[in-house]
């Protein structure tokens, strides 16, 4: 963010070690690629996570939903558990603060003995800049081996390249990110994929770094950030998010879950949700007001950002609050979704006024809007009274193969 | 964009690896073009300005707008990375930097809009965009729906 935010009124970090047992730890190697559904006779385990909607460990994220992850050293009983966690189906890889993290995880290096780091922007200007490092990864009873992760702000490294940095704002701190990480679990595998694998002129995403300076570097697929669900031991085709309706006026807090698996556990059947494919960067496309543009549904954008047309009245709020939308009263309207696969369907929401939402200091709005940059974000607002699927490609459903949204 | 492009020729410039950037003269262009290592399509339009478009090997695209006074007044990108600010919005940028925000978190899109500078920058990984104008320096009968 380039404003400070409003003061910690409390910085909770309920960051705990624990134990596993061994028994546990020796769970067998992710296999990854099979990628199917969980096999008839495969032990039924814990597959639904917690989460929650409320204003974050920095007291002031409005529509942030966190959980916990617990992670530990590869290969050993040294575990961490780690709450607060934003929750992104828009961004993939598990991304902690270092600050929060005690466990001894060694950097990755490359064959050359340089770190390898990774950075990422997001739409808000803000990056995060770190090593990366292997962790195996817990969620309910699901686990994954050894997972590439980022350590958010590790001393050691060079400061971030200026490619990099860029002109954002570093989100490296609990204040600064309003979290203690990132859960990314979108439709993807890898944060970047085949692109960053690439030895000539690969997106400015990975970077090699000696001692005082870092150069953009390819990185293998399979040594890029995961997502963590599709290298789990079973129920590693997706997961359904599943949130409450909340009232039109927001709630304070809102309890949900992570249900792991799409139609491997008696629940998390598709059910009768409709199946969205994807193109392979992630959009669907999204027709309102007459205008059709790319769309996606993102858990960790904190608003239903679209069209503001002249012919919609919907004007965004006064400085510094432009971010939001802020109708005199609240609008309702219907915006038409299509995937890939040439399945379509209607969505109906409402956007309120935003500083009107504000001042009911609550934390979860089904009906907080934004202007228009060029695309339609299904922020966190779309997720509330949904079951929302996220199909990871390459893995087989009975909805199909990812990538997809299902709802 | 609204099909007001018409064609098209494709130019090749290079010239010493600074940074164009928004309020500057076209000529900058080129330096753009050289820093992301690119090559540059010059597409005309019929509107009253012209698009250079600046295709980086990284697969960053960027456009600079460029009035019939041969000022850059509006940039855009779209890529797997949003380019180096500092340098795209050049004098702006610490207008944009400066720039009052809203208290509290919220990762989202962002949307700043003054008088003299708009910057929107939107989207989710592997696929991040944003443009950037000056509004009261677009050209006469130039909207800024025209900058995409």
């Amino acid at each position: 963010m380039n404003a400070p935010s409003r003061p910690l009124v409390i910085e909770t970090r309920r960051v705990s070690r624990i134990a596993l047992s061994a028994a546990l730890l020796l769970a067998p190697a992710c296999g990854g690629g099979a990628g199917s559904p969980t096999a008839a006779g495969a032990p039924v385990v814990d597959n639904v996570q917690p989460v929650h909607v409320d204003l974050g460990p920095a007291g002031d994220y409005v529509n942030g939903i966190f959980t916990s992850v617990t992670i530990c050293v590869p290969g050993t009983s040294s575990c961490q558990t780690i709450d607060d966690v934003l929750v992104d189906s828009g961004s993939v890889g598990l991304r902690l603060l270092a600050s929060v993290v005690t466990l001894p995880l060694a950097p990755n290096s490359d064959t050359g003995g340089h770190v390898i780091a990774n950075c990422v922007s997001f739409a808000d200007n803000t990056y995060e800049w770190g090593p990366m490092a292997n962790a195996s990864v817990k969620m309910a009873g699901e686990q994954a081996a050894s997972v590439p992760i980022q350590l958010i702000g590790a001393p050691g490294l060079p400061e971030a390249p200026s490619d990099c940095s860029g002109g954002g704002t570093a989100a490296d701190t609990v204040s600064s990110l309003g979290a203690t990480g990132v859960l990314g679990i979108g439709v993807f595998r890898q944060d970047c994929g085949e692109a960053c694998a690439r030895p000539l002129r690969p997106p400015k995403i990975y970077y090699a770094c000696g001692a005082s300076d870092c150069e953009v570097t390819s990185v293998p697929v399979a040594n890029q950030l995961q997502n963590p669900v599709w290298l789990f031991t079973q129920d590693n085709n997706g997961f359904l998010l599943s949130l409450p309706a909340v009232p039109e006026t927001g709630a304070r807090s809102v309890a949900g879950s992570l249900v792991f698996g799409i139609g491997t556990e008696s629940n998390n059947a598709l059910g009768s949700a409709v199946v969205y494919t994807t193109d392979d960067v992630g959009n669907i496309s999204t027709t309102f007001n007459g205008t059709t543009v790319n769309g996606y549904l993102d858990s960790g954008t904190n608003t239903l950002s679209f069209l503001d047309a002249s012919s919609i009245p919907l004007p965004a709020c006064v400085d510094p609050d432009s971010d939001f939308s802020c109708p005199p009263s609240t609008a309702g309207f219907t915006a038409v979704n299509q995937g890939s696969n040439g399945v379509s369907g209607p969505v109906a929401f409402d956007v309120a006024n935003a500083e009107t939402l504000f001042d009911t200091n609550n934390a979860a709005f089904n009906d907080l809007g934004g202007p228009d940059t060029g695309d339609f974000a299904w922020g966190l607002p779309f997720f509330f009274g949904r079951k929302t699927f996220v199909g990871i490609e390459g893995q087989g459903s009975p909805g199909g193969p990812g990538p997809y949204w299902a709802y | 964009m609204k099909a007001v492009i018409a064609a098209v020729s494709m130019m090749l410039l290079g010239t010493t690896p600074t940074w164009a950037a928004l309020g500057k003269p076209v000529s900058s262009v080129a330096e753009d073009q050289k820093r992301l290592g690119g090559e540059v399509r010059t597409l005309s339009t019929t509107s009253g300005f012209a698009v250079h478009e600046i295709s980086a090997a990284d697969g960053t695209v960027v456009r600079e707008y460029v009035s019939p006074a041969g000022e850059v007044f509006a940039v855009s990108w779209r890529g797997a990375t949003r380019p180096n600010l500092v340098d795209l919005l050049g004098d702006h940028y610490p207008a944009f930097r400066d720039a009052p925000r809203p208290a509290g978190h919220r990762h989202g899109p962002l949307v700043l809009r003054t008088d003299h500078l708009v910057v929107e920058m939107g989207g989710h990984m592997r696929d991040f965009h944003g443009r950037a104008y000056l509004p009261d320096r677009l050209p006469a009968s130039v909207s800024a729906e025209a900058v995409r």
